[in-house]
């Protein structure tokens, strides 16, 4: 009964994301940059210290940041949704409207799989894929990570009634939580404050877990702060807390009242 | 409940202070183009919200085929197509891809949102733009997609809010057509809001809503053939005397600025000779037949005296 109207709206997502060549060009070029050019100009800085390759370190952080940025984007369009007239098309299906968030943070959840799947195709031909790494934490860990991005995301969309631009969800939202985690650095080795953020911040346990997944190699898996199963937990249970309340802020009585508003409003 | 399509019982919405909606009764049968008909905030686009379970009724309360709009908001979805002022498309979707979207949304089987597309396309005359973008549509081809849109589930009821709305006239009358056609072949209960007034002579029925309030309602010709046989239009710099030196021949005038209106049954002899008796005093005078903006000017009318009387 729910399944084609869910899948219509994750078959639009992947649409969408197909056809906005520049949208995956920029998802892929992102991260490389982090890896090729922060990656090695800190891994010089580090290596002179005989610390351990950076590069290979950032890997999973790189990994994490595509289904961050690529989960929360398509999630946050939910607001541009609102504008675009999609969300009215939404509102007046024949389905309960908390199935409208479910199924725009599954959109989400696969778009942003598409992309750190294209980037795991990149970063093997670039050599940096490990024969050693744990296939089924490697999913568990692009799953976890992009469906928790997707909910934060529809978390955000939900009580927004508009954010100005993209480079407002940027700075306010999205690398606040990229930087806020362990991506570039080992939490354990964060100053006290920052560890406590970090581990308050559900996407650190995305990263862990693909850090456990030992993608570039097995030194890796021991720059995992937190245990897998902990991991997981943290992911499963901060995305069915996110969606719900996003859900239910969705689904109240008043929810769609800005939207005709700004209809009647526009005569 | 009866066998109304859409039935509406002490219908109300309240923003803070704003009475939108002020307890309306509606009862529309099965079949009919009913127009709900009034100026920029009278409450008709809230009224549709209501009924379409967009926004809930602050008190009072509406059915549609039967179900509550309170209580049972998915079957009257399921029941209902609506267009909505604004389009409800995705510009960067195609034609055939926004059908595709909605068709899903409403849980139609691929082979029968194929079939239906191509139906209302060509209904339509979109045939040869199905693979064009939304964006790329004129304002006119998007409307009509927007109503496409709103009927490929083929709902027994379409709301339609302001569907001509900054299109010009052309493209209106092509959106006149089309809607008609859907009546024609589906047998859709249609209710169309509009302060176009000329749009809605062809509904069944129409109710004009005043401050959220239904002041008048009627079948279109019934309610302007109450006006009398014609409107008698003065063109004078001196309104309000020439209004009181009429009155006793013609009744009240209706005082816009330097126009006068009266509405009166006399023979166009009669208003012949009117005409030669003000040829000095007023700068014209003219008579047509009144049609439904007269209704709602003279509604107004009766309203402003009525408080002026109270």
């Amino acid at each position: 009964m729910m399944l084609r109207p869910v899948v219509a709206v994750l078959e639009r997502e992947v649409l969408k994301l197909l056809r906005q060549r520049g949208r995956l060009l920029s998802a892929m070029v992102r991260p490389l940059l982090w890896l090729l050019v922060i990656g090695a100009g800190l891994g010089a800085v580090k290596a002179a210290h005989g610390e351990p390759a950076y590069q290979t370190f950032l890997v999973p952080g790189v990994l994490g940041m595509t289904l961050l940025f690529g989960g929360m984007l398509a999630a946050l369009s939910t607001v541009y949704d609102k504008e675009s007239g999609v969300m009215r098309m939404l509102v007046i299906a024949p389905i309960e409207h908390y199935w409208i968030v479910l199924a725009k943070a599954l959109g989400a959840t696969c778009a942003a799989l598409l992309q750190a799947l294209l980037l795991l195709v990149i970063l093997g031909l670039l050599g940096y894929l490990s024969a050693q790494v744990s296939l089924l934490l490697l999913v568990a860990g692009l799953l976890g990570t992009a469906l928790a991005c997707s909910s934060l995301g529809m978390l955000v969309a939900a009580f927004s009634r508009s954010l100005d631009n993209y480079a407002t969800m940027m700075n306010l939202v999205i690398f606040p939580v990229f930087f806020l985690s362990g991506s570039l650095y080992p939490v354990q080795q964060l100053p006290d404050v920052l560890r406590l953020v970090a581990a308050l911040n559900p996407y650190t346990y995305g990263v862990d877990l693909l850090k456990h997944a030992a993608i570039a190699g097995p030194a890796v898996s021991q720059g995992a702060d937190f245990t897998v199963v902990l991991d997981l937990a943290v992911l499963i249970g901060f995305s069915v807390i996110a969606l719900g309340i996003a859900a239910a802020r969705f689904s109240r009585d008043t929810a769609n009242e800005p939207l005709v508003h700004r209809l009647a409003n526009n005569l | 409940m009866t066998g109304a399509a859409i039935r509406a019982d002490r219908l109300t919405k309240r923003y803070g202070e704003t009475l939108a909606v002020d307890g309306i009764d509606l009862a529309i049968e099965p079949g009919q183009f009913f127009g709900l008909l009034g100026p920029n905030g009278a409450g008709k686009t809230s009224t549709i919200h209501m009924l379409s379970t967009l926004i809930r009724p602050t008190s009072g309360e509406a059915w549609v085929m039967g179900n509550s709009v309170r209580t049972h908001k998915l079957a009257v979805r399921r029941s209902i197509g609506v267009v909505f002022q604004e389009a409800a498309l995705d510009r960067t979707l195609s034609v055939a891809e926004n059908l595709r979207f909605a068709g899903a949304l409403n849980d139609l089987p691929r082979a029968e949102i194929r079939r239906r597309s191509a139906e209302l396309l060509e209904l339509f005359g979109l045939t040869h733009r199905r693979d064009h973008t939304a964006a790329a549509l004129s304002g006119g081809m998007r409307r009509a997609l927007d109503i496409a849109r709103g009927v490929i589930h083929q709902p027994q009821i379409l709301f339609l809010d302001e569907p001509t709305i900054g299109l010009d006239l052309p493209n209106r009358r092509a959106i006149w057509r089309h809607i008609a056609r859907l009546r024609a072949e589906l047998g859709i209960t249609v209710l169309l809001t509009t302060h176009y007034l000329e749009e809605a002579a062809d509904c069944d029925e129409v109710a004009f809503l005043s401050a959220g309030r239904i002041v008048r309602q009627g079948n279109p010709r019934a309610l302007t053939e109450t006006l009398g046989a014609y409107i008698v239009e003065v063109e004078t710099h001196r309104p309000q005397e020439l209004a009181e030196q009429l009155a006793p021949r013609l009744g009240a005038a209706l005082i816009e600025g330097e126009r006068l209106q009266f509405c009166c049954d006399r023979e166009p002899a009669d208003l012949a000779a009117l005409q030669a008796e003000l040829a000095v005093t007023a700068q014209a005078v003219r008579w047509r037949r009144p049609n439904l903006n007269d209704v709602f000017l003279w509604v107004n009318h009766s309203g402003t005296s009525q408080k002026r009387a109270a």
